[in-house]
């Protein structure tokens, strides 16, 4: 570390040297100094502008403030030298009117590609300009003239941006301390409980992805359109509506163009509803990829593997699945809020799986998930209905429907008839099921008996899924499932109990009461599955175990996208989304950080160089943040310091290469 | 030259500097573009106005040629973007005036007002020449301050 940092020292030293900067100053610091006292020092700008009066003096101005500057007038060699040397840039500052390439066009590939925050600049102070910037997803527009003080502040932007990202992982990690309750998300949308839950799977899940991510050194995950490209924050309404469009359409039919059409919302772009339907069919495949996508579950298990050790799934890869966190986050959201809000709306009627009632029941109450609720509410009702025609549309789960239900009566759990527990063998047709089933439940049954079946829904120990004694109707797995706390749950019926086992296993911090881990890596998927409402104060019973864990797990994820949620306000874009570090406090519910949620790296597996210990306040205003902050103070120490060497090691050479005279010539030529 | 001594010099630098500022030629963003030259970049200064010129140059060349050709081929737009250029590098090096009338030529070209253009183009050339004098009367009282000073100390063997 002291090594790490003395290179950095010396490297800004260098530069600054080189630059003709304040060498003196940063030595002055001390050896020791930490990153953070040098922070934002050393940040490294890529400043792009055609017109060269403006580079030479904004390159100055980054030099004064101690920052790495580099220079182009060319956009397009800015964005190749971006995609070289991906990860040698903090921040990027780029002109609107360029002549070879559209600022905005920049703005979208580095959106696109690298998760980098990007500031536009532009002579043009017009409020319709800026807006524009906004919206494409700059995380900041300044007026020309630029002065010192506003390039002073750029920083923030590269910090908000990793704490969103970060704070995610913080979130799972602390959750794991067992310091459920830290949750006070001031986001206050769902439970503690719910949060810690969610937190704890979701960390789970992030970690993984995030390690996952940051092994293979690649940000394009399974969807490169699932990174902050569309700004288009996916609430539950409207994920609700995209859904109900695709069902009318038909699963195989649905095209953006009509799905657009159908969902008529003002402000959507046929882009937007592209890759969300791109990610809605990963999520699809995902959920029914043990059947049919060997291929695609199989790299997923593979890392997953190793963390979740999680028994074979059987058919669904859920473990993978869960581990993988590949689902598409806001698809998660979205079901995770409708299973959530069925619960709450059907609790009464009892879904087979008392456990999940329970929890759903109780999930809902106890945790803040009011908010959850609330929106789950109108999604879970609208979405019954279009379920109903996801099932036809998707292949295999024919058992599973019969299965589901007679799951329940194998239940230990006197719940119920139909384990909704979105056990179907198709993921996809699970969560589809797993409604539909809710919903036939309520209609047919009413039982209360859910809650007292299952006074908590701990879903690790108590996973002694019932399934597997009606192995015949899980489709998934013969064998009985152990619920252990550790799980394994080997064989889940369904998504929801993979990614209860597997998240028993890895017995990441309970979700709320849900310890474990099973619930923090199937946060996300079990959205999809299980009506959350797992209130992880609920303990499971057993036999409701899985469906507990698995509403749990909903719930936890819920919560877990809650706090995710309030990261990703900070870093969502101002109305619609985007926004790279832009603070927008927690009124972006389900935006960004869905996206975060599936493909969790993506915009955590930056490099976070810059040690957040002291920047708390640049926090979004999400309690969330703020809530973790000390959270992430001790975590993030590691990894700047780490990351920050490697990229001061890798940055370095590069940069002292080019005496700042050359890369301006280099790059204006 | 000899009988200039480096108090003078600067006296007169100092005025010319007031008269820019008061005149409106100058704002305070060449202030800070001064401050922003220090030991590590002595000629800061110099060096981006000089680059201003010869980009600004090349710019009100290519605002004439456009302005100029056949009324068909004119492309507003192609304007509204040299000028947008034009209002960004001198707001930043704080030449005011140009920078002002750039604007009002920008507003004349998002009207498709040709005869407006035309006749902004005409001011924002003659502004640009009595830029370019002044700010070339500064340095070069500059340049003969640092003289001064040398003179004052020459060098003994």
């Amino acid at each position: 570390m002291v090594a790490t940092q003395r290179v950095m020292q010396s490297n800004v030293s260098t530069s600054a040297a080189t630059t003709s900067c304040y060498g003196g100053l940063s030595s002055c610091k001390g050896e020791d100094v930490m990153i953070a006292d040098q922070f934002p020092a050393g940040l490294r700008v890529l400043v792009v502008d055609d017109d060269i009066t403006c580079l030479r003096i904004l390159e100055q101005m980054l030099r004064r403030c101690l920052y790495i500057v580099t220079t182009c007038s060319q956009a397009k060699v800015a964005l190749s030298l971006l995609r070289e040397r991906k990860g040698c840039f903090d921040v990027i500052l780029s002109d609107v009117y360029m002549p070879d390439m559209d600022g905005y066009k920049l703005l979208e590939h580095v959106g696109l590609e690298m998760d980098l925050p990007v500031i536009m600049m532009s002579a043009d102070g017009r409020t319709s300009a800026v807006m524009k910037g906004i919206r494409h997803g700059a995380c900041d527009y300044l007026i020309k003239p630029v002065r010192e003080e506003e390039l002073k502040n750029i920083w923030q932007h590269v910090v908000r941006k990793k704490w969103n990202g970060n704070k995610e992982l913080e979130h799972s990690e602390s959750l794991s301390d067992a310091d459920r309750h830290r949750q006070g998300n001031d986001d206050a949308e769902y439970a503690s409980s719910v949060n810690d839950a969610t937190d704890a799977s979701l960390k789970h899940l992030k970690k993984r992805s995030n390690t996952k991510e940051e092994d293979d050194g690649e940000i394009d995950n399974d969807d490169p359109s699932t990174s902050k490209k569309p700004r288009v924050v996916w609430s539950v309404e409207l994920h609700q509506q995209f859904v109900s469009a695709v069902n009318q359409l038909g699963i195989d039919k649905a095209v953006p163009k009509r799905i657009l059409e159908l969902m008529n919302v003002p402000g959507l772009t046929r882009e937007n509803v592209a890759s969300h339907l791109q990610k809605f069919r990963l999520y699809l495949k995902r959920i029914s990829g043990v059947t049919q996508q060997g291929g695609i579950s199989n790299p997923l298990c593979g890392p997953v593997e190793p963390k979740v050790k999680i028994c074979s799934l059987g058919r669904f890869n859920v473990q993978s699945l869960a581990a993988s966190g590949q689902i598409p986050p806001h698809s998660l959201a979205a079901f995770h809020a409708e299973l959530l809000g069925q619960p709450t709306g059907n609790l009464a009627t009892a879904m087979d799986q008392p456990a999940l009632l329970q929890a759903s029941l109780q999930g809902p109450k106890s945790i803040q998930v009011d908010h959850g609720v609330t929106f789950v509410h109108p999604l879970l009702k609208c979405k019954y209905s279009s379920f109903k025609h996801l099932p036809q549309s998707f292949a295999p789960v024919e058992d599973a429907s019969s299965g589901f239900r007679g799951w329940p009566s194998n239940n230990i759990c006197t719940a119920g008839p139909g384990n909704i527990g979105g056990l179907s063998s198709q993921n996809g047709n699970m969560l589809i099921d797993l409604l539909l089933q809710n919903q036939q439940l309520q209609k047919s049954q009413q039982q209360p008996t859910v809650p007292e079946l299952c006074p908590s829904i701990n879903v690790q120990p108590s996973c002694h899924v019932a399934p597997s004694q009606s192995s015949a109707s899980f489709q998934v797995g013969n064998s009985p499932i152990s619920v252990t706390q550790n799980g394994s749950f080997s064989r889940t019926s369904g998504i929801g109990y993979n990614l209860l086992s597997s998240q028993s296993n890895c017995s990441s911090s309970s979700i709320g009461q849900v310890s474990d881990v099973n619930l923090q890596s199937t946060g996300d998927i079990c959205g999809y599955i299980l009506p959350a409402a797992v209130s992880p104060s609920v303990s499971s019973c057993s036999v409701n175990a899985e469906n507990c864990a698995s509403q749990q797990v909903q719930t936890s994820s819920m919560t877990f996208k809650t706090p995710r949620n309030f990261p990703g306000f900070v870093h969502s874009t101002s109305n619609i989304q985007d926004s790279y570090g832009s603070t927008k406090t927690g009124d972006f519910l389900d935006q960004a950080p869905f996206s975060n949620l599936g493909y969790i790296n993506k915009g955590t597996c930056l490099p976070s160089r810059y040690p957040v210990d002291g920047f708390q306040s640049p926090l979004s205003s999400s309690s969330l943040g703020k809530v973790f902050s000390e959270n992430f103070g001790t975590r993030v120490k590691r990894e700047p310091n780490m990351e920050f060497g490697d990229n001061a090691k890798v940055g370095i050479p590069m940069l002292q290469q080019f005496p700042p005279n050359d890369l301006m010539s280099v790059f204006t030529e | 030259m000899l009988g200039l001594d480096a108090d003078q010099l600067r006296a007169d630098m100092n005025r010319l500097l007031a008269f820019l500022f008061h005149q409106g030629i100058l704002d305070e963003q060449f202030l800070q573009l001064q401050q922003l030259q220090d030991e590590n970049s002595p000629n800061f200064v110099s060096e981006v106005v000089n680059i201003y010129f010869h980009e600004s140059e090349k710019l009100l060349r290519n605002l004439r040629s456009l302005l100029t050709m056949d009324r068909e081929l004119l492309s507003f737009d192609k304007i509204g973007i040299h000028l947008n250029q034009f209002i960004g590098s001198s707001s930043s090096i704080g030449a005011q005036r140009v920078r002002n009338i750039c604007v009002a030529f920008r507003a004349a070209s998002d009207n498709n007002n040709r005869t407006g253009c035309l006749r902004s183009l005409e001011v924002l050339e003659h502004e640009h020449c009595i830029l370019k004098n002044k700010l070339h009367e500064l340095f070069q009282i500059e340049q003969q301050i640092l003289l001064a000073a040398a003179v004052r100390y020459p060098v003994l063997n």
